[in-house]
């Protein structure tokens, strides 16, 4: 009986997260479309919905309703399996992040760590993907998004490693708590680690101006120009959860989580979490994208260091 | 060493300049108009479909001659030796919208009007009677084709 009631629970978690994460990606998608419409003095969607609300609505059931294409000479086993790759393990990664006081699903001891690796595979399903689709621009965009995401891992988890250093605790919600007083972005060795966060995360997740993967006007979309349909709506969706993930964790380790005045913890948790998307959107409709050299360049030589040095600051402040 | 630290505080704050011009663009009004349902004024002197008023005109052939496509054909009656208009055909799909038939107009009978939503499935409705003034309207009015 136990189990059973076990097993409609883990059910019942599994369809609000996937729930949640469908609703939110349409949601990013349409908020993207809008922002960088406004950014460039257009309007966006405006014909399905109110403002065009329902447009990535109607996008997903066309993409639903589209013919799977699959190219000749494709490997088929990892082309076919690299979209859940890249999706799988963003979903997962929802298990450890603390929307509430106790609304987590489950409070993992090595919150951090497991987020941290979880994420990490995400590269594979790309790599997948670029390695399946028998082209050689999805090959250089699997490529060079392998190499990005084992560059930017460094300085990501460095600045991981600062928050967890200063809550005594790698569980997402003891951070949080250690947070009650004061958000970790108020002290400034943990607003360079923020800042260095906020930087490696958006060449974690492909963003322009780290969106060098699938730039579009060199690589043709790089690792997902073989996929279209639901295989492509997949690699979309896991991009758009994977932003959300990192938002959340930047909101989780450096603004306090749930933490705040008046309104519900959750709604909190959202405010910041979204905010912190729009800083990304507003970011990625400001910046030309950079070169794959000045990628390298700029992670092993400035970020990783710079989170070196402040890695050594905190310690020296904790011990002090 | 110092050169690099230049660069970069010099490469941040361009950054952030970056970010603060997009921002003033995000909170500014949007130039796209909402085209069939929101419409563009047109300029005053808008060269559009050709026009005339049949009042006006002296039948003096002057738009015929001055046209540089030969779009426009008139032909008149003679009544108590006094010249009336009978029919003025107007083929759109010759003319070059130039307005110089507006231009030498001695009583500005033709004039250009500011219609611009003039694409039609049927190459015939190219010839446009400008005497018949009902079917004339349906240009006014794009839905009704």
């Amino acid at each position: 009986m136990v189990t059973i009631l076990t097993f409609i629970f883990m059910l019942a978690m599994g369809a609000l997260i996937l729930g949640f994460i469908a609703v939110s990606a349409m949601f990013l998608i349409w908020w993207e479309r809008k922002v960088s419409a406004h950014i460039q003095s257009r309007l966006g969607p405006m014909r399905v919905g109110w403002h065009g609300a329902l447009q990535s609505v109607a996008d997903v059931l066309k993409l639903l309703l589209k013919e799977d294409i699959r190219p000749a000479e494709v490997d088929i086993l990892v082309w076919w399996l690299a979209p859940f790759f890249a999706v799988v393990p963003s979903v997962m990664a929802f298990v450890v992040i603390p929307f509430g006081g106790n609304l987590i699903i489950k409070d993992l001891n090595v919150g951090i760590l497991y987020i941290a690796s979880i994420s990490s595979v995400c590269v594979i399903g790309i790599f997948m993907a670029g390695w399946g689709s028998n082209n050689k621009y999805s090959l250089l965009g699997g490529m060079r998004s392998a190499a990005q995401m084992i560059s930017y891992e460094l300085p990501l988890i460095l600045s991981l490693i600062m928050v967890a250093m200063r809550a005594g605790s790698l569980s997402m919600q003891r951070i949080v708590e250690s947070q009650a007083g004061c958000w970790n972005i108020l002290h400034p060795d943990m607003a360079v680690a923020c800042i260095i966060y906020l930087i490696a995360a958006t060449a974690e997740v492909n963003r322009a101006p780290f969106d060098i993967p699938e730039a579009e006007s060199e690589l043709v979309a790089g690792f997902h120009t073989e996929y279209s349909g639901m295989k492509f709506a997949m690699f979309f969706l896991g991009e758009y959860t994977n932003l959300f993930i990192v938002a959340a964790i930047a909101a989780t380790l450096f603004f306090g989580g749930w933490h705040g005045p008046f309104l519900p913890p959750v709604v909190w948790f959202l405010i910041k979490t979204y905010g912190l998307i729009f800083v990304w959107m507003w970011v990625r409709w400001t910046f030309p994208r950079v070169r794959v050299d000045q990628l390298m360049e700029f992670a092993w030589k400035i970020l990783t260091p710079a989170a070196l040095v402040n890695l050594a600051i905190v310690g020296w402040i904790l011990l002090k | 060493m110092t050169k690099l630290l230049k660069d970069m505080t010099v490469g941040a704050f361009s950054l952030l300049k970056g970010l603060a011009v997009t921002m003033k663009y995000c909170l500014r009004h949007s130039v796209t108009m909402q085209y069939p349902t929101q419409k563009m004024p047109m300029a005053e002197r808008y060269r559009g479909l050709v026009d005339l008023i049949p009042e006006k005109c002296i039948t003096c052939y002057q738009c015929v001659k001055t046209c540089p496509t030969a779009c426009l054909a008139i032909t008149h009656k003679e009544v108590d030796k006094k010249k009336t208009l009978d029919t003025f055909k107007y083929n759109m799909e010759l003319c070059c919208f130039c307005g110089l038939c507006a231009q030498v107009c001695p009583t500005s009978a033709i004039i250009m009007n500011k219609i611009y939503e003039i694409s039609v499935y049927d190459r015939k409705k190219f010839d446009i009677d400008l005497l018949n003034r009902e079917k004339y309207a349906q240009w006014a009015n794009p839905t009704v084709k």
